[in-house]
């Protein structure tokens, strides 16, 4: 018998398709919620995506309270105080989140608020502080990456001590993720991509790191699957609906993975460098992905191998020798880099970014040594292998 | 029928062996932070006074160091002077039998949910880069393989012997004054 051991958990009701939104006055009866205030992003209103939110919850009778549409893009502890207030003071009863990862985030930390009191944020930050289950809350993610709308976690910065503040409780997800196409329709090129390449590095990194399990295993390939299949299709055809609903459903599997088995280094690295570079997190997802893989290759050969299946299909990986099939995952990935970097120009390196200087490599790695996410990397990184691997991402 | 009878007692060796290790571990904590240059460089970047507590829950048995500052650590074993900064929690006291046994490593057991850390994070991926580097030093490079995730390449045994040696005298010395005291 091994020691082998894994646990997996995710109540979230996911509710995906065509006309998905026009189920959100039904879940919210459903949970005795009959005044929702709206969570968002001035982006988001301006692109139009809160009123067919507005009108399904409209012509089913239910009203909306109350819109916050000034998330910005990192959020912070007076934000959350802000949105609480306002919460209390229209007598909301549950928070629907229509956005990214920021969006998403702020709500659940205003559901910490407005459920257990207080206007101090930072008093509940950690992990397991809270005890009880929050208000009615319901997730409308616009982009296909974050998998924010699957994950217990919210990090919101305290603006007075400059730090981040991490919220860890399975009570912050959400009671009902809703993926609906048109949410994700009108995103830019760029974001598409490095938003789908975010959620392919989660389910690569979910498949190949120390946490892996059955479970995460199956949402994680079919998520590769998913993301293989159909992004180039949207990048040519961005009005493609069903591609664009397989790029959202992708994320939402790949963040169920990844929040179930941990993600590694190319994740630590890419932390550091959207902290002191202020690149996207996605961008910093496709631009390390490979060069971490390369890294580790030896730790992961057998779980990288099989990946090839799900990311160039049966053909490609019976005609591939084992032996090199893991090879053959990392070629496969780059390939799709280049494709994304020959459609929206979507950086490959970190030169090609033009907002990173090479000085910055050294802070970059000694950062990245200090995050949670290299506990779960196969191979054990010393300050030196984070160093040569930024230094082989550089150019 | 007998391996009913057996089991108190092997429940009561378990509890044991895991107080052992951790008071080994504490003194052994601060034996490698005055000897050791890598040690003290990670342990510098914790705040002076910063108390960091291994322990197996609800109630179990329990570690507690403290950060005094240049890099050094003090040993204050199962009690702590003040609210502890970082916590690092077994769920059961079988889990903390598989990690101080050897049968699991520590960020295996972080992997399979086995601890939970309470505190910030990136001073728990610190020490347990410490906790790494010590039972590299003090543990047969056979036993060592196993409780960490890489045996450093760079080790060598000259320099492992010497500083082996060198921590379980520091620690022989401080179980006696314990006992003296």
């Amino acid at each position: 018998m091994t020691n082998q051991y894994y646990e997996f958990f995710c109540p979230v009701k996911v509710i995906a398709g065509k006309a998905a939104l026009e189920h959100i006055p039904y879940e919210l009866t459903g949970l005795a919620a009959k005044r929702p205030m709206i969570v968002t992003d001035k982006g988001v209103r301006a692109a139009g995506l809160l009123d067919p939110v507005v009108a399904a919850c409209e012509e089913s009778g239910l009203e909306i309270i109350s819109i916050y549409d000034d998330v910005p893009p990192d959020s912070s502890t007076d934000v959350v105080r802000d949105i609480a207030g306002i919460y209390r003071s229209e007598k909301c009863d549950s928070i629907i989140a229509v956005g990214g990862g920021s969006a998403i985030d702020t709500a659940k930390a205003v559901n910490i608020l407005v459920s257990e009191g207080g206007d101090d944020i930072a008093a509940y930050s950690g992990a397991g502080v809270i005890k009880h289950p929050l208000k009615p809350f319901l997730v409308v993610p616009t982009t296909a990456g974050t998998g924010s709308e699957v994950t217990s976690v919210a990090v919101i910065t305290d603006t007075t001590k400059s730090v981040k503040l991490p919220f860890t409780s399975s009570f912050l997800l959400p009671n009902a993720a809703v993926i609906d196409p048109r949410m994700t329709l009108t995103l830019p090129p760029h974001i598409t991509a490095a938003t789908a390449m975010d959620a392919m590095t989660h389910a690569t990194e979910a498949f190949t790191c120390m946490a892996k399990n059955p479970l995460s295993d199956a949402y994680a390939t079919a998520a590769v699957k998913k993301i293989s299949t159909s992004l180039l299709q949207v990048m040519d055809n961005p009005k493609d609906s069903d591609g664009r609903l397989e790029l959202a459903q992708a994320s939402t599997m790949a963040g169920i993975a990844f929040s179930n088995s941990m993600v590694g280094l190319v994740h630590a690295l890419g932390h550091a460098t959207g902290a002191i570079c202020h690149l996207p997190h996605g961008l910093c997802m496709s631009l390390y992905l490979p060069y971490v893989l390369e890294y580790n290759l030896e730790s992961i050969r057998a779980p990288l191998g099989e990946l090839l299946l799900y990311l160039e299909g049966p053909d490609v990986y019976s005609a591939t020798p084992a032996s090199r099939r893991a090879e053959a995952s990392i070629s496969a990935l780059r390939k799709l880099r280049d494709e994304l970097h020959k459609r929206c120009k979507l950086p490959r390196t970190l030169k090609e970014t033009g907002s990173v200087e090479e000085h910055q490599l050294d802070t970059i790695a000694e950062m990245a040594m200090d995050d949670g996410a290299m506990m779960f990397n196969p191979k054990e990184v010393s300050l030196e292998d984070a160093r040569a691997v930024l230094k082989r991402a550089w150019a | 029928m007998l391996a009913k009878r057996i089991q108190p007692m092997v429940f009561q060796a378990r509890r044991l062996y895991v107080e052992l290790m951790f008071q080994v571990m504490g003194r052994a904590l601060q034996a490698v932070s005055e000897i050791d240059s890598a040690v003290q460089k990670e342990a510098r970047a914790l705040p002076d006074g910063f108390l960091f507590e291994m322990m197996v829950m609800p109630d179990g048995s329990r570690l507690i160091v403290e950060h005094t500052g240049n890099g050094r650590f003090h040993y204050h074993g199962d009690s702590a002077p003040r609210p502890v900064d970082l916590s690092i929690q077994f769920k059961h006291i079988a889990h903390a039998f598989l990690v101080l046994s050897f049968q699991e490593k520590t960020s295996v057991a972080f992997a399979n949910d086995r601890m939970l850390v309470d505190g910030d994070i990136s001073y728990a991926i610190r020490m347990t880069r410490v906790l790494n580097r010590l039972e590299t030093f003090i543990l047969p490079k056979l036993v060592a393989k196993r409780a960490v995730k890489e045996y450093p390449s760079n080790l060598h045994l000259p320099e492992k012997l010497l500083s082996a040696a060198r921590i379980y005298l520091k620690v022989a010395t401080h179980f006696v004054e314990t006992v003296r005291a």
